[in-house]
Parts: structure tokens; sequence; C-alpha cells
């Protein structure tokens, strides 16, 4: 390695806090070599974001308490420097590509104001210049119609395009580093693919190095020369890419790896990171042997049939509030489900497969086509079906009342037509609890105590009081970390196992649905284009759209034999 | 657990959104401005509340003997007026006055406001149309000409002020209520719950009332320093308190010829006014900072 761009040494912070100081960074040291790409990964809440946005003293300095450490990003040492200073190197020499695109790129100014302001404000040139330097470097993002872009405002630029104006923006002055935040989170998997590459291959031909923060190994198998693993605050592991996931040598990396379900076998168990890593303590972890265990799918009779179904939203009104033009959201699909398997739909944001759920569970009306439960249509009986079909939601942020305890949101659809008295809900709350594996003296704390994935066991919980037959699941796993994934996973797995459930399981993730599912209907543009027993459909595709999204989705497996 | 979590984005986060209110968060958050507002508020509730024991002379009672005593001589607190009554005792009339008056109005409005902003918020149609155009209506109405007309018509009265008042500046409340009600709606937790059958009544007072119930407490403090204000600008018209009832719009009125001989005519009265006004503005403030979310403070 030649001189470090980057190079931090024995990094602590604290943030202040009126509960007292908590720390974030335990003594971190880091290095990034010229035209490096080096990845951070880690879990959320491990300390990876701070690390990116310290690097670059983007912490507001009174919040932060920096006991020990030194920054040097190409030999500033930018603890040391004020905020004119610090302005210089931001944006110039060091440049950032956020998560969300369309928060970072402002909302009322063309994408060509923003390129030249950039431009400009670094570089020595006319207007005219920046210009044409803007518009080359549009070009260089692979962006077709770099005039188009350049002239739009980033609300009439799809995500996949906002992205690439901020990479185009990012290397606008040549810089020597660029810190990208988990820059594909919020994308779709076949825009995450090209953005991935682009990334790679402009930071390749410019020399430049990267410092990319992400969650997903597969995202850093397929990207970076070197990774950091961190846990809590510190990095339990370094070292080249392909020795780290190929050979880990922390037992949390190996735990975090054994969590994804990619490569495993189908309904198998996966491993989580133990409890007492979660409970902060690095040195004695216990790994989770991987039992595994074959499940029988028991197939029953149809259970769920949905007939030509199709959804539509009013796009336009007339004078008198009516809607004359619509938006087809669902475009007659027809699926069916059998008494205890799972079906995934697959699909991008946007396909309809969130809609479609939503009209199984009666939060949207079908414009036509027919939905049938047992033999019955789901409209005509809706009160006594509905209880036996409930939805989990994909956040368990948003769809749990952050001023209910949870006993009392586990047995509310218990409350619907009687009135069961306290104690006997409270019972029933404890048991709900032990099923999804939360412990019954828990239930008297509120949703805020608890973190992402116990709440999304409180959400399972209270979807599983009324003894449903049918689940929804609308993407439970994808607002959690891969490790908590693993764990809500096995617990799926585990309940349809005992209770004979059925799952409709909604997902954009191609691996977490071969896992878990025994049947897959791949939807695009509103459509179902692929439908079919999920090893088959998933090992040998059929459909153009099928094959892209397989080849899209990063995978370690894939980026070891690149 | 440390309640300052750094969030996937690496931004920070404050405590997270849960009960609304507690004595532990005060204690975290009373900062002087608070303090210096619960306190006046205090003082103007104890006056209000035990006024008669406070009171010095009887404030209907003149001694034309000492009209336009100054403020602390001959046992007038603040002086006397044209009639050589005593101003504090009037005050304190007037503090009853004013606080009975806006406090009824005010839970008028709060009743009204907020279950059309719910209805409307809940049932989207026909109900959600017309309560909005009606919204849409009155705000364009210049408010305190309106009152003026009402009360001409009406007549004078603290029933009819009250009434006046009560029914015809709940606006804020609806608006307020019918936007957040209408997030709350929205959530997850009301879609789960609606799923699982639980009925429109009981979504509304067990999921969405207590979700905009901080809200309903700043409104409730800032709405009533704006209704102090209206009812001291009828009295001063003349409109409000009926001639002669010791409010401070009356003491105002009645101070405006004797403006440069008996300055503390008019300095008492006003000064009260503003006192009530800022200080339930700063409740109102206080209350915000102690129902913040999430870092963000309910916007009014």
């Amino acid at each position: 390695m030649v001189k470090p761009v980057v190079r931090i040494d024995d990094l602590r912070l604290e943030f202040l806090s009126q509960a007292g100081p908590f720390e974030a960074l335990k003594g971190i040291s880091l290095e990034i070599g010229e035209g490096e790409i080096v990845g951070v990964v880690g879990e959320s809440g491990s300390g990876k974001s701070v690390t990116a946005m310290n690097l670059l003293q983007l912490l507001p300095r009174t919040k932060i308490n920096v006991p020990t450490g030194t920054i040097s990003v190409l030999d500033h040492d930018v603890r040391a420097m004020d905020e004119k200073q610090l302005q210089k190197i931001r944006g110039g020499e060091v440049a950032m590509i956020f998560q969300e695109p369309m928060t970072a790129l402002n909302p009322v100014l063309r994408v060509k104001d923003q390129i030249d302001d950039v431009i400009l404000r670094h570089k020595d040139v006319t207007p005219a210049e920046a210009e044409e330097m803007s518009l080359k470097l549009l070009a260089d993002t692979k962006i077709t119609d770099p005039r188009r872009v350049y002239e739009s405002f980033p609300h009439e630029l799809s995500g996949g395009m906002r992205q690439r104006v901020m990479i185009a923006m990012a290397f606008s002055c040549s810089p020597k580093l660029i810190v990208a935040d988990e820059p594909t989170t919020a994308l779709d998997v076949t825009v995450q693919a090209q953005i991935l590459a682009l990334l790679k291959e402009r930071a390749k031909t410019t020399a430049t190095s990267v410092l990319l923060i992400t969650h997903d190994l597969a995202v850093v198998a397929q990207l970076c020369d070197r990774v950091y693993v961190m846990y809590k605050g510190e990095f339990v592991e370094q070292g080249v890419t392909k020795d780290v996931i190929g050979n880990p040598q922390h037992v949390y990396t190996r735990a975090l790896l054994n969590s994804l379900p990619e490569g495993k076998a189908p309904k198998s168990r996966l491993a989580t990171v133990a409890a007492a890593m979660i409970e902060g303590d690095t040195s004695n972890v216990i790994e989770e042997p991987i039992e595994q265990v074959t499940r029988v799918a028991r197939t029953g009779d149809t259970l769920l049939q949905i007939k030509d179904a199709v959804v539509r939203y009013p796009k336009e009104y007339n004078l008198f509030g009516r809607p004359i033009t619509f938006h087809t959201a669902v475009d007659h699909v027809s699926v069916e489900i059998k008494e205890g398997e799972t079906l995934a739909l697959v699909g991008e944001s946007g396909c309809g497969k969130t809609s479609l759920a939503n009209a199984v569970v009666g939060l949207n009306r079908l414009a036509s086509g027919e939905i049938i439960y047992r033999d019955k249509n789901i409209l005509d009986h809706e009160p006594e079906i509905r209880r036996e079909i409930q939805i989990v939601f994909q956040d368990p942020q948003s769809s749990l009342d952050p001023r209910w305890p949870v006993w009392q949101i586990m047995t509310e659809p218990l409350t619907v037509g009687t009135s069961p008295s306290k104690a006997e809900l409270r019972e029933q709350a404890a048991d709900l609890c032990e099923m999804v594996g939360l412990e019954a003296s828990q239930i008297d704390r509120l949703p805020h105590e608890f973190s992402g994935g116990q709440r999304q066991r409180i959400a399972v919980g209270r979807a599983l009081s009324v003894r449903p037959k049918l689940l929804v699941l609308d993407e439970p796993t994808s607002a959690l970390d891969v490790s908590v994934q693993a764990q809500i996973l096995n617990l799926l797995l585990d309940l349809q196992d005992e209770h004979g459930l059925t799952y409709l399981f909604i997902s954009h993730d191609v691996a977490v649905v071969r896992h878990i599912a025994d049947k897959v209907a791949v939807m695009y543009q509103s459509k179902v284009v692929e439908a079919g027993d999920s090893e088959q459909v998933l090992t040998a595709p059929t459909h153009e759209y099928t094959r892209t999204l397989m080849n899209a989705v990063p995978s370690l497996k894939r980026a070891f034999a690149a | 657990m440390s309640d300052l979590k750094v969030s996937r984005t690496g931004g920070l986060l404050g405590t997270e959104e849960g009960k609304t209110f507690s004595w532990e968060k005060v204690r975290q958050v009373a900062n002087p401005e608070i303090v210096i507002a619960f306190t006046l508020f205090t003082i103007l509730m104890v006056i209000a509340i035990f006024g008669a024991l406070l009171q010095t002379h009887d404030p209907m009672q003149g001694d034309l003997l000492k009209r336009f005593t100054p403020p602390g001589q001959e046992g007038y607190f603040f002086g006397s007026d044209h009639l050589g009554r005593d101003l504090w005792s009037r005050m304190v009339d007037g503090l009853q006055w004013s606080m009975a008056c806006a406090l009824t109005a005010n839970v008028l409005n709060l009743l009204i406001g907020s279950t059309l902003g719910l209805l409307a918020a809940e049932k989207p149609g026909w109900l959600r149309i017309i309560v909005n155009q009606f919204v849409y209506t009155l705000q364009s109405l210049p408010g305190l000409i309106i009152l003026i007309c009402v009360v001409v018509v009406v007549g004078q009265g603290f029933l009819t002020l009250v009434f006046t008042l009560g029914l015809l500046s709940w606006v804020v409340y609806m608006r307020v209520i019918y936007a957040e009600a209408s997030s709350l709606f929205q959530r997850e937790y009301v879609q789960a719950a609606r799923l699982a059958g639980v009925s429109r009544w009981s979504i509304m007072f067990s999921h969405v009332l207590p979700g905009v119930r901080a809200s309903l407490f700043v409104i409730f403090a800032f709405h009533f320093a704006g209704l102090l204000i209206a009812e001291s600008a009828l009295s001063f018209l003349g409109l409000g308190a009926p001639l002669g009832v010791p409010t401070w719009g009356n003491m105002l009125a009645e101070s405006r010829q004797y403006m440069i001989r008996a300055p503390w005519m008019l300095i008492v009265p006003a000064g009260a006014i503003v006192t009530a006004v800022v200080t339930m503005n700063l409740v109102g403030d206080g209350i915000a900072s102690l129902s913040r979310k999430k870092g963000r403070s309910i916007d009014v």
C-alpha cells in the first residue's frame, strides 16, 4: 500500500445526551489506500454511519465527545480544521453519496444548477465550461440522454437516475475519496446492480478511493477490495474481502454470514447472532448450531384463489370528484394458495404486489375479478373471513401504536365483539409472547422499548391472536437487519410447522423467497409473468424479467465466481 | 439502554415516540421558560379562583373624594379610576370574567372543532367535503367583524359572548385535528385494527384521539390567549360585557378620556391583558416542548 488516503487511528467517540454519554465508537482504526474500495459492513446501530459522518466532521461538535483518536484525510488533520477549511475539502477532494437521492438533491433546483454549482465552487472555470463538464460527467454515468437529465428537476427523474446524478456530482471535482453511505439501499435490486457496477467502474477508471458503508455483505462482496466488519462500535474483523467472506475468522462475521438465506437449504433454520452478542460482550459468543430441519410441506386443499383480480387507483378526477382515469396496479392476476403452503409474490416496488395483498385482506377493493376463500367469495362473507386472514406489515415501527403496552396491542383483535377481562387478555398476551419468542414478563412494555426484530415479533403475535388460517406477510423482514431477518424467518417457519399456517409472502428479495416459499409468482408491471414451484422458477426461470431479477440480486456466490 | 440512538442513516434521534407526557420528561426538559410560564399561570389561576379574598375594596363602590389616586397611595394598590374605584379589585374581577369567558368558549371550541376534525378525517366522502368547505368559508370571513355582527344582533352578556366565541372560533382545532388525525388513520396500526374488525368508534377513541392529545393541549393554550384578546376587544368596543361590569376591555374603554391625567387607568388593564396573553403563549410553548416527539415539536 502506498500512502493512505484516509487514516483513522484509535478513534473513540461518545454521543452526549441527558441520559449520559453513549459510546458509539470504541477505538477504531482504519486505512484506505489510493484507488482502493473499502467497505464498512455492520448492522444498524453498529456505528458505521457515525464513522463515515465523522470522517468529514459532519456530526454536530457540541453533541459529541472524542476522547482519543486522529483522523487524517489526504494528509489533513481534519479534527484540527475549522468549518471553513472543512468546506473546501467536502465536495472537492472528498465527495459524499447518500442513501436517499431525493433528499440529497435540492427539489427546487434543476440538475444543471446543482452540478454546475459544485464545479464552479471548486474549480476555476467559466459557466459554459462548467456546463460542458457536467454533460460529460452525466454521460460518463451511462445516462443515455444527458441533456434531458441536465435540464430536469429531481422529481422528474427516477430513483436510479437521481442516484446517477449524485454519482456524477460526486465525481465532478475529481475527488480523491468518495464516501458512499448505503448508496443503493433505497433502490430496487435491478437498479442497485446497475448503480453498483457504475460506482465501481467510475472509481476504478478515475483511481478514486471509495469508503462504502453498507449492511449488505453481498454488496461488499461485489464491490470492495477490503472490508471492515463492524460490531457495536468496534471493527471485529478486517481484511481482503475474499478472505473475510470466504474464510471468516471472527465469530460475529461467521454468524452474520450464516444468517443470510443465500446458499442455505430452503426452509432450514438460519443461524442468528446469538443473544450473548446482542448484549454487547463479543468475547463469549456462542454460535447457534445450524440444524438442518427438513420440513415437509403439508399441502391440503386450495385455501385461497385469486381469479382475474384487477385493482385500480384513481389518477385524475372530474369536477364532481368522480375519478375519470385510473392507474391499474394489479392487472388480471390469478393465483392460488393451498392450505399449509407459502406463496411468495416477488417483484420490484410498484409492481403491484402490495396492492394485491391489500386486496386479499380487504384494504383494497377489486375493480373486477374475485377472491375465493374456501369456496366463498371473500366480499360476501367479510366479517367471518376477515378474522381468518391477518396481515403483518413491513415496518414494525409504524404498525404498532406507540402509546399502547404490548399486551394491549397483541390482544386488540380479541376485544372485537366481546369484552374479555383485562386478566384474561393479559394471559392471552403472555401465551402469544411465548409463541413468538418474547418473554411473557415484557407484556407491560411499550413498543419503543423493543428492538426492530422484537417489534416484528409483536406484530406477528397480534396477527396470530385470532388464530388465523392465512397470514399475509408484506415484506416482513425488509426493514430489519440480516441477523434479525434470520430470526424472523426462523420464527415464521416454526409457526407454520406448528400451526399449519398458510402464508402469502410479499418480498423483493429473491434469496429470502427461495428460502421460505413453496410457490412463487413473479410480478412485473402489474401482471404475474411467471409462477410455479419456487425451486423451479428460481433455478430455471423462463421469463426474461425473472432472469433479469435473478441476475441483479447481489450474491456472494456470483461475486466470488467473477 | 441509552435513549440516544443512531438511526440507519446516521441521524440522531431523540427519545423515541412513546408516552407523550411523564414527570421524568418534565424534569429533563424543564428550562427557565417553562418554569416562568407555569409560575405565571399558577399565579393567574390563584388570583382568578381566590379573587374575592384578595380584593381590597368593593370593585363597584367608588369614593368620589379619592378619584384619580395614583398607584400605591391611600391603600389603592394600583390606583383608583375616575369614579374613585379601586383598580386592583376591578382588575381581579376582570380576570375572573375573562378567564371564565375564554375557558368556557375554549372548551366549546375544543369539543366542536376536534369532533368535526376527527369525523372528517375518519370518513372520506360527503361529511369531509361539507366540513372542509364550511371551514374554508368561515376562514375567509374576517373573524372579529363576524363576532361584532353577531353580538350586535343577539345582544350583550356573558352567555351570549361565550356562545358566540364558542360557536364561531373552533376552526383552528378542526384544521389541526383533521390534519393530524388524517395521517393517524393511515397508520398501519389503525389498518391492522380495522382488519381485526375493531369498530370505527373504538379506533377513534383508542388509537387516534390519544395520538392527537398532545396537540389538543398545545392548541388549547394558544387559543386561550387568542380568546382573551377577542373578549377584551369586544368589551372594549362595548359589545362584550355589559357596560359597568368591570372587565379589562371595559376598563380600557373607560380609560380613554383620562389617558393623560391618569395613565395608570390604561396601564393596569392593558398590562393585565398582555401578562395573561403572554402567559398562555408561554404555557403553549411549554406544553409543546414537553410533549415533543422524536425531536420534532408539534406545529400549531
